[in-house]
Formats: structure tokens, sequence, C-alpha cells
């Protein structure tokens, strides 16, 4: 009995080993890496079904704790060219200017990308892509322009304001956003906040400066920056938030109107993957578009409540570039280059794909012609906004904000901004020049690459 | 003559290159995954590396000790967060160890005391060794949205007990901040430590025991002339891979507070970390602080033997069969 088993068992390894091998002729073999299983997941649905002579190999690492950044420094350092080394691999917004500052990135050109195809591109995402040279080296499929989403029925009952245009008059800029959230405390006697905490405006008002972090190797510390400290202290003194932190407990409670917050600066993933789910307690994630769970959405949480508009400034939070490990690309035949070439194009700007992406999905996607074509084509009145047409404030968005800011240490200093300045003088620990000497100093030691005066 | 070699043959046959070979596995993996690190850490430390691209690049610094220059420079960038972040360290270990010490010692004489006759010593041993098992990381997220700001389930609780009206922001505090990791080691280790400590005092002759009870002492005297002289080399084996555990602490403060407020909870292991995987990736000086780090750890440890060793000239050595030898 054993017998025949392991006698079954050596010919199906056999069978299974000749497979293999008579799949693999002729294929072109393209290793990708990413952190999520998206990308995989968007291959095997509409792109492989179509294309029977490639064969990919997936990888995945996690982005926590870097597992995925050490994953890539490890190989494409030590051994960028050997076979595990991934052909293409996804690089999120924290990282994606490290890398494409680095030689290690291949330029697009050179496996044949042409200007034309480029061009119709989001700049702000096609900016984030490329080096300080100017060189294209990343491609987003998605594009990740923010908006200002704010509750239509607080903001009617403490602000007269019935139209999400009249709204956009009261966050016109930051000024006015400020005046707002005072009126807004005086006519709700404090029960109603602007914002949740001042750390929430962080992502948007970072877009307002001139210069980004580095330029030129030297530290910036851009004017604006210290409007936003004075905005934000100016917020926690006179109570106008409920001083939580983004993604805490009290964050989501806003979301589910337990607390009356009136707005939450999100991009287009924050209006799908993190408002609506939070929007009520017992959100059916397995069902979402069944008819109970939006009953009990709307009758329960804030699902048809929100309204979004551009808010104070045109910015860019996230986002999923595509890049082409150099050292494998030089190597590749012109087949291969193709078949890399196609497979990002394919994801990044192809029109009819994108269209039919973003009806499935839900997502804006990052080719500013496609989603032309999608507004031309009647747009996408969203119940969740009451039906409001989010595809079309987005693409006013994602054509203004400045990519040009990002640099490639951004992550790091984003942080210690906050740890060093932001939360310790709006909180009044301390004042703004021994904040601002510490954050310079912690700079220095933390990026000696750079210049800090 | 050929039995008699043949007998010779036999008598010589070992065994102990079975003993080798079973402790090459070991000694393998040491090798490729300790000691290669180890000696590349130390060569890094004299490098420029920084960043990725660089690591490998084997520019000497000039002069070579340049970033050990750097971390004892009082007006270098590094030396206030090194050694700041060395004083936090000690300061979180201490509160943590000295009280895990205490407490494991008073159980685990509890747990051994043959007049006591504790009942259900197996589910007290077991529960008190339970948070062990518990990753450090999911503990340090567990109190972080415990103690969350403004609204979490610690301030809820104080607010409906009335201890407070206003919500309290732990992790502005640095009592609180550094309270916290401090009581989470306890936490997890106090049951480990207990563990070893019965083993240890289970070690004992329990002949000794008896004649303290029939010498009439009381259980303290017990405790203080028999147990604890008797357990002192567990004791120095607990005291030096606690200091160990305690200087490299990384996970709970790095999850919980990120080193905040001010800096006043960053461990060294997360200056090496900061230092090394943010930023620019110096990797210099991250090996730089390592190698300063490890030469603290190995004196932190001779200074433990060295304090907790008998003094009193010695009656004589034991030999290796127990005899005395003087």
């Amino acid at each position: 009995m054993k017998k025949v088993l392991a006698l079954v068992l050596a010919a199906m390894m056999l069978i299974g080993m000749m497979s293999i091998a008579s799949a693999d002729e002729g294929k072109i073999k393209l290793v990708v890496w990413s952190f999520t299983n998206e990308l995989q997941g968007m291959i095997e649905k509409y792109y492989l079904p179509n294309h029977p002579e490639l064969e990919i190999e997936f990888q995945i690492y996690p982005t926590d704790g870097n597992a995925y950044t050490t994953k890539v420094d490890n190989l494409l350092g030590a051994n960028a060219a050997s076979d595990e080394a991934p052909d293409i691999f996804t690089l999120e917004a924290a990282f994606v200017k490290h890398y494409v500052e680095m030689d290690w990135t291949g330029d697009l050109k050179d496996i044949g990308f042409t200007d034309e195809e480029l061009s119709v591109a989001f700049p702000v995402m096609a900016q984030i892509g490329q080096n300080a040279a100017g060189v294209q080296k990343g491609l987003s499929w998605q594009s990740t322009p923010g908006v200002l989403m704010y509750r239509a029925s607080l903001a009617e009952k403490y602000l007269g304001v019935t139209s999400p245009e009249e709204m956009q008059a009261k966050v016109a800029d930051w000024d006015t956003f400020l005046a707002t959230a005072e009126e807004l405390k005086e006519a709700s006697e404090g029960a109603c906040k602007m914002v949740i905490g001042s750390g929430d405006i962080w992502n948007a008002y970072q877009y307002q400066r001139s210069e980004g972090w580095v330029v030129d190797g030297k530290l910036v510390i851009d004017d604006e920056l210290l409007d936003f400290e004075e905005l934000c202290k100016t917020l926690e003194e006179d109570d106008l938030t409920h001083k939580g932190g983004a993604w805490s407990e009290v964050w989501f409670a806003g979301m589910r109107g337990e607390l009356e917050t009136l707005c939450y600066f999100l991009p287009t993933w924050g209006l799908h993957y993190t408002l609506k789910p939070n929007c009520v307690a017992g959100w059916d994630a397995e069902n979402p578009d069944s008819e109970e769970n939006i009953a009990n959405a709307t009758e329960n949480g804030t699902y048809g409540d929100w309204r979004i508009t551009d808010g104070p400034v045109a910015y860019s939070w996230g986002g999923t570039w595509m890049g082409i490990n150099a050292a494998k690309a030089a190597v590749a035949d012109d087949a291969k280059k193709a078949a890399m070439h196609d497979l990002i194009y394919f994801f990044t700007l192809n029109d009819d794909f994108l269209t039919q992406y973003a009806a499935d999905s839900g997502d804006f996607v990052g080719s500013a012609k496609a989603v032309e074509t999608i507004l031309a084509n009647g747009g996408t009145p969203n119940p969740f906004l009451g039906g409001q047409d989010h595809y079309a404030i987005f693409a006013s968005a994602a054509a203004l904000a400045n990519g040009s800011l990002m640099s490639e240490y951004d992550d790091t200093i984003n942080g210690l901004w906050n740890d060093y300045v932001t939360t310790p003088y709006t909180k009044g620990e301390k004042d703004l020049d021994t904040c601002l000497s510490e954050f310079k100093a912690a700079v220095a030691a933390a990026i000696t690459t750079i210049t800090v005066e | 003559m050929q039995a008699v070699s043949n007998k010779k043959k036999v008598k010589s046959v070992s065994y102990s290159h079975w003993g080798y070979i079973f402790v090459a596995p070991f000694f393998i993996t040491f090798l490729i995954f300790g000691l290669y690190p180890i000696l590349f850490t130390f060569k890094t430390s004299v490098t420029d590396a920084v960043g990725w691209e660089h690591v490998l690049d084997n520019n000497i610094m000039n002069p070579w000790y340049e970033n050990f220059r750097q971390l004892f420079d009082p007006n270098s960038l590094v030396y206030g967060k090194f050694w700041g972040s060395l004083g936090n360290t000690i300061i979180i270990w201490f509160f943590n160890f000295v009280p895990q010490l205490g407490l494991a010692l008073i159980l685990a004489s509890w747990f051994t005391d043959s007049r006591l006759r504790l009942k259900a010593q197996g589910f007290f041993k077991v529960t008190i060794f339970m948070p062990n098992i518990i990753t450090a990381a999911t503990i340090g997220m567990l109190f972080m949205s415990f103690f969350a700001y403004p609204i979490g389930p610690v301030n809820t609780l104080i607010q409906t007990l009335g201890l407070s009206n206003l919500p309290i922001e732990y992790f502005r505090s640095v009592e609180w901040s550094r309270g916290l990791i401090s009581f989470i080691q306890w936490w997890m280790w106090c049951g480990n430590t207990m563990i070893i400590m019965i083993a240890g005092i289970s070690g004992i002759n329990p002949s000794l025991f008896e004649a303290a009870l029939v010498d009439g002492c009381s259980s303290r005297q017990t405790f203080w002339k028999i147990t604890l002289p008797l357990i002192k080399p567990i004791l120095v084996y607990n005291l030096t891979t606690s200091l160990v555990g305690g200087l490299t602490m990384f996970d709970i403060p790095h999850m919980m507070t990120q080193g905040n407020p001010n800096e006043t909870t960053n461990t060294v292991a997360r200056f090496i970390y900061t230092q090394g995987f943010t930023g620019s990736r110096n990797f210099n000086m991250a090996s730089a602080a390592s190698v300063v780090l490890f030469v603290i750890i190995i004196i932190g440890s001779l200074l433990i033997r060295y304090i907790l060793n008998d003094h009193d000239p010695k009656p004589g050595k034991v030999s290796r069969k127990g005899a005395f030898v003087k």
C-alpha cells in the first residue's frame, strides 16, 4: 500500500515538474515585487488572461517594520541582477522619492516609454515619480488627490451652509478655515469641532509650502510651516478640535458621528477605504452594498451625510508607483523590455483599462485622460456623498497639487517635525525657538548627507 | 599480543566526536548569523557607510575612530542623543528590574516553601508566566490603546470613577511613559525570573532546609541565611541576562512611544535604529553605537560578577570529583 502511494506521489511530482518545465519554454519571465497583493490581483484579473506569453513571479513583503524596503535594499544593493531580484517593484508614497533618486531604479525611457505616453499622467503623480534631474522612474496607477470632506447636516445646522460651493467659501484659505472653526464653536457652544486634531490638517497644509524640505542639499523650513504652527496652536488653545490624533479611537468616533466633527482631510482612498467603512459601528464589510447595511449606516451612522469640496489647498496623499530594476533592465533583451513596458503602460496609462478599473473598483486613476473619459461618460454620482460626484472634485484637486515638494527624506523629516515642533509647541510645552533648534539638531543627526543651518 | 592490542583498541574507542557533531549545527548557525554580523558591525563602525548604496564601500574614516570620537565628543550632534538614550534605558531598566527580582524571589520562596504547601501551584505559576508568551510588540500596542488620549479605556475609567474631570495625556508625561514601559517589562518578565528562581531554589539540597527547621530557623531566617546565599550563581545569571535584555530594550518603547515625549523614552537600541534605518541610513554611526553598547554590556556583566561573587578568602577549591583540595 505504502509503495503504491509513494509511486503515485513520485509520479505526480514528476508530472508536475515536467509541466512546469514545458510551460517555461518560450515564456517571458518577470519578477514583480510589491507590499500588498493589490497589484497581483489586478495583474491576474486583467492582464494575464490576455498575455499567455508571460510568466510572472510575485513576491510580497509587508511594509510593517520596513520589511519591504529592507528586502529591496538588500537585494538591489548586493545582487541586483540575480534571478530572484525584481524586474518591476512597487513603491509607496513614504519611500518612492528615496528610490527614484537612486541609480538602482531605472529610467522608464530605457524600456521604451515615450514623452507622449508619459504626458497623460497627472502632473503631481508624475512629478513624485521623477528624480531631482527630472528623469521619469516611477508611474502610479492611482492618483490620490486630497480634498476636504465635511458633514452636510452639521454645516447646515451650525453654519447655515447648504451646498459644497458655500462650504468652499468658508474654507477657501487657512484664515477663513480658522474663522469658520471659531464660528462653529460659538454656534454649537463647543459641542461641534472643526477637526479631530490639529495633526489632521498636516497632510493638506504641507502642500501650502513653496519649497520642499530639502533644496540643493540644504534643509529648508518654509515660512508657511511657521504659519502652520500658529494655526495649530490657536486650534489647540481656543479648543477648536477634539484633540485626538489621526487613526485614533476619537478619529473614528467622529466619522461615526458619535462626536460632532465637521471636517476631515482625506484623499481618494480615504473616502472608500477609511471614511465609508467607518461611518457606522457594525459596517457590514462582507456586503457593503446590501440594503440593510446602507439603511443601518444611514439611520445610525453618517452615510449620505458627507460632502466633499476642494478645501484650502490642493494636495495629494499616498499612491503606489511602479518602478523598474535598472540592473535587470540593462541586460534584458528587447522582448523582455517590451513586456515590462507593456505591463507598466497597461496599468498606469492605458485609457481603456483605467476606465474599466475605475468603474470596477471606484478607485481614482492616475491618468488625466482616463479621468476625462470617465467624467465625459456621466461621472460617478455617489450615494455616500448624497449623490455628489466625487470624480469631478478629485479631478480638479489632482490637476492642481504640486508634486515637486516631495523629497526623499520626507518620511523622516515629517516625523521629526511632528515630534520636535508641532506636538511640544502646540501643547505649550516649549517655545518655538527651542522647538526649531531641537528639530534642526535632530534632522542633522538623522540625515548626515544634507546641510542644516 | 593480538588480544591485548584489540583490548586496547576497544578501550580507546571514543564517542567524543559525536558531541562535536551534535553541537555543530549551533556553531555553524552562530558563525553565519551571529559572529559574522558582529564582525561586520565592528568593521562598519570605522567606515563612512551612509546609505544602503555604500554599505560595502569599505572607506575607512580618517582618523579611523572618527565615529567613536563623535559619540564621545560633547559638541557633536549625536553625543546628547546617545548618552541621553543610555540614561533613559538605565532608568527604565532599573524600575523594571528591582521590583521584578524582588517579587520573583518572594514568589519563588513561597512556591518552594515546604511548610506553606500552597495549593494550585501549577495554576499560579502558569498565570504568572503567561504574559511572557505574548509578543512584546502586541503588548505595546495593547497598552497604547488602553492609555489612549483623549478617549480610551483608562481615561474613561478614571473619569467614570471621578478621579479626574479631564482625560490625562499619559504619553506626554515623562513619568507615565517611562513608568508604563517599566511596568510592561516587569509584568512580562516577572514570571520568567520566578521560574528560574524556583529552579535555583529546588537545586538546593533539602537536607539544609531540614537542618534549619530542626535548629528552629524562622522562614525569614531560612530565606536570608540559606536560600539567598545558595542561589547566588542563579542571581548572577539572572542579573546578567536581564542587563543584556534591558540595555538592548527596543520593541516596547518603539511600538508605544517612539521615544516621545521629547526623547525621554528613547532607548539605546532605538537610537541605533533611528541612526541606521531612518533618515540617511547612517550605518557607520549605528554600528559605532552598537560597539559602544557592546563594551558597556561587557563591563556591566563583569561588574555584576565581581560584586556578587564571594570575596572572602576561599576555604578551598572544589575539585572536579567533589573532594576538597586545600
